[in-house]
């Protein structure tokens, strides 16, 4: 299948071989991919920063906005850029192109292809935003009605999780092969 | 089924101080009246109070003094979830060699929805769990406790004044029990059943109820008048110009939920006790007895009383009960008062329907020998155990967008299961069966073209 050939694993990522890896991805060191998540790039490459957190059945996913066929000639591939720190929950859906450092998505919450997420950001529990904007930083969007608010602080990062997700993980799944980088001196994990 | 998916497909009309219709799943049924009772023709009481997230008791009175609020729990201010106490670590100095560090617990509250925290609003991080934790004081407070005060002894001074009045037309040999009648009037100002004790060794006549303590003083509370003031704050030069920080407001919501301060902005919004839930019984006005009485322990959901109508009454031709039942279903005559929502004549089965009854083990029973009742097949559909399905005929009387309405009667036999009132002779005969008969309504689906 073509997902080995493209799909650039740094050493030091544990993503499992249940999840689904499709077109040019590649993800940075201690980020950890559950089995049954999914990360599709069809409409162009994704590039997934460090020590980010995607559960189950999380989608991410580079697709074709609705009104380009994907035939069209003249599209240009555009990369979505997902940065360090962030945690894609369980069931989540992420379409957004821009996403900075230490957000969190939550569970069954949708995202939409022209949304950008700055840093700090949260989006609740099965709320869908689709809109066309930029997220100020530390924003939180909670309830059925996509309420707003803003926070004081930023939610930490998750790394006493992913320290033991990154200890246990491989005690019971296989994990996709990494790619050996040039500086890096751990051997590649199978 | 019907009761369970689509309460409102069929509506039984009980007789009460109004008519109302409505589906068996929220009716009662009082064994002593032999009636249905709907939410409207009992009076509720008050059980217990209890707290919705720490599901603690709390007797009435105390209730009353915390004014309906649990004392561990708190809302979010924002979303009016419930908060949770989070802990962290943060180094602290040693009592005994400053120089020294170590990790102390420190805690603050924080709302799993919207992500509130304490520190939000400033709240400094206490060092215990619970109880750390102060509500703001209303600035108002005193002058507010004066002026209840005030009002208080003022009503209590009208009410003697009005009875005085009431007694001075009366006969003077007049029955004590004659002053309780005022007591019932609504009271104002809310004083309490404090003028319904009589006080002992007292002088036994009309007002002996409503006398102050021996021993107090009529104290003459006074207040000030509030002030009028000619001069207002001005509003803030840059009232129009200034860029509206939208984070910062308030929602009308958020505002009203804290009556004390009313803050505009989100940095003055501090948590407040989580309101107690109550727990209600049910009482049939007419024959005082209880319907519905919850257990007391907020854990459980049980009933120690639970009289619900779908245990009682006939259920769409269900037999609840574990007797033979015997129902005949009668149309509704020209000009019935009751039948005001019927939108189609419906001829319903002459010959009286036969129930069997209720019998839990009858799934498990293979050698039981079947039921033999003789069934008209125009008449009954099928019979499974204590269930029946029967054929009716509907002319719908209107062509009309709304759904076909029908109604009818339905008259049964009831076995009063309640212990009886008169003593049972020897040799006694089984309970007797009385005829209930109750008006429903069912309602069949928009016409199909």
């Amino acid at each position: 299948t073509n997902s080995a050939k493209n799909a650039k694993i740094a050493a030091g990522a544990v993503v499992c071989v249940e999840s689904e890896i499709r077109g040019e991805v590649t993800i940075g060191a201690r980020t950890v991919v559950h089995p049954k998540a999914r990360i599709i790039a069809e409409a162009g490459p994704i590039v997934i920063g460090e020590g980010n957190l995607i559960e189950e059945q999380a989608l991410i996913i580079n697709s074709y906005p609705e009104n380009i066929a994907p035939d069209s000639e003249g599209v240009e591939p555009k990369t979505m850029t997902i940065g360090i720190n962030n945690v894609f929950e369980v069931g989540c859906m992420s379409q957004a192109l821009k996403i900075g450092d230490n957000n969190v998505i939550e569970s069954k919450a949708d995202l939409g292809r022209n949304m950008i997420l700055t840093s700090g950001c949260i989006i609740g529990a099965c709320c869908q935003v689709n809109t066309c904007e930029v997220i100020p930083e530390n924003t939180v969007i909670f309830g059925s009605g996509c309420q707003r608010r803003v926070q004081t602080e930023r939610p930490q990062p998750q790394t006493l999780q992913l320290d033991f997700l990154m200890k246990i993980l491989p005690n019971y799944h296989h994990m996709k092969k990494t790619v050996k980088t040039t500086s890096a001196v751990t051997p590649a994990k199978n | 089924m019907a009761s369970l998916l689509q309460p409102d497909r069929v509506l039984y009309l009980v007789h009460g101080e109004k008519k109302i219709r409505s589906p068996l799943s929220t009716l009662y049924f009082c064994r002593y009246c032999s009636e249905l009772r709907s939410l409207e023709c009992v009076s509720h009481e008050v059980d217990s109070h209890y707290c919705p997230s720490c599901l603690e008791n709390m007797p009435s009175a105390e209730a009353k003094l915390k004014k309906n609020r649990c004392a561990n729990c708190f809302d979010c201010p924002c979303c009016m979830h419930t908060l949770s106490t989070r802990a962290t670590n943060i180094p602290a100095p040693l009592p005994d060699d400053p120089s020294k560090t170590t990790m102390k617990k420190a805690y603050y509250l924080a709302c799993g929805f919207c992500r509130w925290t304490s520190r939000d609003v400033g709240m400094a991080d206490k060092s215990v769990a619970s109880g750390g934790w102060q509500e703001p004081d209303n600035p108002h407070t005193q002058r507010i406790n004066k002026l209840i005060e005030y009002y208080q002894q003022l009503a209590q001074r009208e009410k003697l004044e009005r009875d005085r009045k009431k007694l001075a037309r009366r006969r003077p040999y007049m029955p004590l029990a004659f002053s309780q009648h005022t007591i019932h009037v609504v009271e104002k100002y809310g004083l309490g059943t404090r003028l319904q004790r009589q006080r002992p060794g007292a002088p036994i006549t009309s007002l002996a109820g409503l006398s102050l303590k021996e021993g107090e003083d009529q104290k003459e509370i006074n207040i000030e008048p509030a002030q009028a003031l000619d001069e207002v704050e001005p509003l803030p030069e840059d009232c129009y110009t200034r860029p509206i920080n939208l984070p910062e407001v308030t929602s009308l919501r958020q505002r009203l939920l804290q009556p004390d301060f009313q803050p505009a902005g989100a940095s003055q919004l501090h948590p407040k006790h989580k309101h107690l839930l109550i727990k209600r019984s049910l009482r049939c006005r007419k024959c005082e007895h209880n319907l519905s009485k919850p257990e007391f322990n907020p854990t459980s959901i049980k009933f120690k009383i639970q009289l619900v109508a779908e245990c009682q009454v006939l259920l769409t031709l269900t037999n609840p009960v574990e007797n033979i039942t015997h129902v005949t279903l009668v149309g509704c005559e020209e000009g019935d008062p009751e039948d005001i929502n019927s939108t189609a004549k419906v001829m319903v089965p002459t010959k009286e329907l036969v129930l069997a009854g209720k019998d839990a083990a009858a799934d498990y029973d293979e050698l039981a020998e079947p039921q033999d009742f003789q069934d008209d097949p125009d008449v009954v559909a099928f019979r499974k155990s204590n269930k029946i399905g029967f054929f009716i005929k509907v002319v719908p009387q209107r062509e009309e967008d709304g759904d076909v309405t029908v109604s009818f009667k339905i008259r049964h036999d009831f076995r009063n299961l309640a212990a009886p009132i008169r003593p049972s002779e020897e040799g006694d005969a089984p309970t007797e069966a009385i005829w209930l008969t109750h008006h429903v309504e069912l309602s069949l689906g928009p016409i199909i073209a």
